[in-house]
């Protein structure tokens, strides 16, 4: 297995930039996910890895060799389609020894390896099936087999479950991780615009938006201390709460003039106070922070989110336990409780900055 | 208020059931006035040359196989029948071949210049067949071709080749970027690409291409006149039958039972392919 190194990498696409320079440092038998919102330059990067997209700046090593390059097929990697791509006029096994077959490998050295794929991802009972016949679920293990038949270094993975319905996504997702451990711990670069599977999945995740790195790290540094407003916004659900302060001598003062204090020391001027859902608590009118009124409750069995309408016109999000039964329209205080995150005006996250707890 | 509402609705005078079959009789009666020439050719080929003119209307109340063995043997229309098998086989393999190779490149890959290759094979539609006969019987005599079944072969595949480019560049180019993607990420090169996983996706142009160039290469006329001018015996069948005509004499039961050879092989082709032949026209229309 090796690592993969991006050194200032980009894409233009004509005279248009699509990836302005990107590094990335993937250890070997890494999990990392690409995550971003749509048209962020993920599966362009991807396939720059792959050798489906040329190169135009930068330089991508695979282990220690430069692939800039070199052929998609020797490059050891193996890319698993959003679509699947299988060729719909061959069998499953067909599907997954077609590479091996056409390269000239003997028959019972494809034969075996297909079954040991197949064994590995329980698809014995289907190899003699169409594509066609296959169900959605189904024909992404097949996808998967395809690429673990070719025993390669890197496996990648653009968007693999987004044609599944939202429980198979869930059971997939499981299966991926399994197969990662499974394979050796192989390397693995799996791209998606669901935090949520980025978090699930991840050893490391790499934010990226409109073709730059916002931030690299493991899934809960991210959580934890995003380095910006966009990753802070992006990694977790329901998403951050932001809300506008301005600062007056060692408190920040809300929209509604209601002042907090700050402890800590930074030279950095706060204009934006995140925080998340799970951060905050529900109080009596007049209590907490700030008052507002509850306009929508959404009940997911173990938890809450009510959204409350805040006297400046924003809607911020409380996640309470489950069964609190809040009725809509009461007016409420919310208590800042919790962590909470500062960013400055250009959007850059403040170290060393909370609230005054009384 | 329910009752209201099924008042409106205004019942048909006749159920959907009766229409579909008045529907399908009448659809019948204008296929007989169709297919009517047809019948009376088959009808005619089953009839002595002095009982054709006999009005004794389509079933033949003598039915007799001698024209066909006369047409056959005599007329020389056995030989005819091979050499256009052999005419229609080969060009069919040759167009087939060739046009899904250039509707592919044509079809799936940007190379400069691809543009005006498009626009001058389009143009060639437009030429009519009558002025490139001369230039291609021409350019079959210098090939030494000129005098052969080989020459009609090579001939007749020019007919539709355009056409049939057009059909499968459509094809080709509506297929997902992920297929082949996939095969380059197996390293599988170009042309195995197309081979085993281009070509096969494509049969329902494939078919299509087989069946209107066995048509087209089984009924030409004009080129197999001009180059079998010179040697009778490579006439094909349409040309042969039209040797039944003399000076003085038309043989009808000869010509029809010539005829009715001829096109049987048609037919029966169609009959075994028309729902792949649909398939093909209905996918390109969509494409
Ligand atoms: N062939 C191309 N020509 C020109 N621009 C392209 C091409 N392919 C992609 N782009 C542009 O590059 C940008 C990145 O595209 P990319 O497909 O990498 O996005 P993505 O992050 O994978 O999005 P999604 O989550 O929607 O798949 C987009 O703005 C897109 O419009
Ligand atoms: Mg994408």
């Amino acid at each position: 297995m090796s690592g993969l190194s991006l050194q200032s990498v980009k894409k233009n696409y004509g005279a248009t930039p699509v990836i302005h320079g990107v590094d990335i440092e993937i250890e070997k038998g890494e999990f990392v996910v690409f995550v971003g919102p749509s048209g962020c330059g993920k599966s362009t990067l991807l396939r720059m890895i792959a050798g489906l997209e040329e190169i135009t700046a930068g330089d991508v090593y695979i282990g220690d060799q430069r692939v800039n390059d070199v052929d998609p097929s020797h490059r050891g990697v193996a890319m698993v389609f959003q679509t699947y791509a299988l060729y719909p006029h061959m069998s499953v096994e067909q599907n997954m020894g077609f590479g091996l077959r056409m390269n000239g490998r003997p028959r019972q050295e494809v034969a075996a390896r297909v079954a040991e794929a197949a064994r590995i991802l329980q698809i014995e009972e289907l190899l003699d099936r169409k594509p066609r016949q296959l169900s959605g679920g189904q024909r992404q293990r097949v996808a998967i087999g395809r690429a673990i038949v070719r025993d390669p270094e890197v496996f990648l993975f653009d968007e693999p479950l987004s044609n599944l319905d939202a429980e198979l996504r869930v059971a997939t997702r499981l299966e991926i991780a399994k197969l990662h451990r499974q394979l050796g711990g192989s390397t693995m670069i799996y791209v998606t615009h669901d935090q949520v599977e980025a978090m699930t999945l991840a050893d490391k995740i790499v934010v990226l938006r409109k073709g730059v790195v916002e931030q690299i790290g493991a899934p809960m540094d991210l959580y934890d201390k995003p380095a910006n407003l966009f990753v802070a916004g992006f990694i977790g659900s329901p998403k951050m709460n932001f809300l506008d302060v301005t600062v007056s001598d060692g408190s920040v003062v809300l929209k509604d003039g209601s002042s907090l204090a700050l402890t800590g020391t930074t030279k950095a001027v706060p204009t934006v106070l995140g925080i998340r859902a799970d951060q905050m608590r529900l109080a009596s009118a007049g209590e907490g922070a700030f008052s507002g009124e509850v306009s929508v409750v959404e009940r997911l069995g173990d938890a809450e989110f009510v959204y409350v309408r805040t006297a400046w016109d924003q809607e911020i999000v409380v996640r309470v336990e489950g069964g609190s039964n809040t009725p809509v329209g009461t007016t409420v205080g919310v208590v800042l409780s919790g962590r909470t995150h500062f960013f400055t005006g250009d959007g850059l996250a403040i170290e060393g900055l909370s609230l005054t707890r009384n | 208020m329910a009752a209201e509402a099924v008042e409106g609705i205004r019942q048909p005078l006749v159920t959907p059931r009766v229409r579909r079959w008045l529907v399908s009789a009448g659809l019948a009666a204008v296929c007989c006035i169709w297919i009517y020439p047809l019948l009376w050719m088959v009808s005619a080929s089953l009839k002595s040359n002095a009982m054709i003119f006999a009005n004794e209307g389509l079933v033949p109340s003598q039915p007799t196989f001698e024209n066909y063995v006369k047409a056959w043997n005599q007329a020389n229309i056995g030989a005819y029948f091979f050499n256009t098998l052999f005419v229609t086989v080969g060009s069919v393999a040759i167009v087939t071949i060739s046009t899904a190779m250039m509707g592919y490149v044509l079809g799936r890959r940007r190379f400069p210049g691809r543009g005006l290759i498009f626009a001058l094979i389009i143009f060639t539609i437009f030429v009519p067949q009558g002025y490139t006969i001369i230039p291609v019987f021409d350019l079959l005599t210098r090939l030494g071709i000129g005098q052969s079944l080989w020459g009609v072969m090579l001939a007749t595949s020019g007919g539709s080749f355009v056409i049939f480019v057009l059909l499968f560049a459509g094809y080709f180019s509506q297929m997902p970027n992920e297929l082949e993607e996939a095969a380059k990420m197996d390293g599988v090169g170009f042309v195995k690409t197309f081979w085993y996983v281009m070509l096969p996706l494509s049969r329902p142009i494939i078919v299509t291409v087989v069946v209107m160039q066995t048509l087209y290469a089984w009924n030409d006329f004009l080129l197999p006149l001009v180059v079998t001018l010179a040697n009778p015996a490579i006439r094909t069948l349409s040309v042969g039958v039209y040797a039944f005509k003399g000076e003085n004499f038309v043989d009808w039961g000869g010509m029809t039972a010539a005829s009715t050879i001829t096109i049987l092989p048609v037919v029966i082709l169609f009959l075994f392919l028309q729902r792949y032949f649909i398939d093909g026209l209905a996918g390109a229309v969509k494409g």
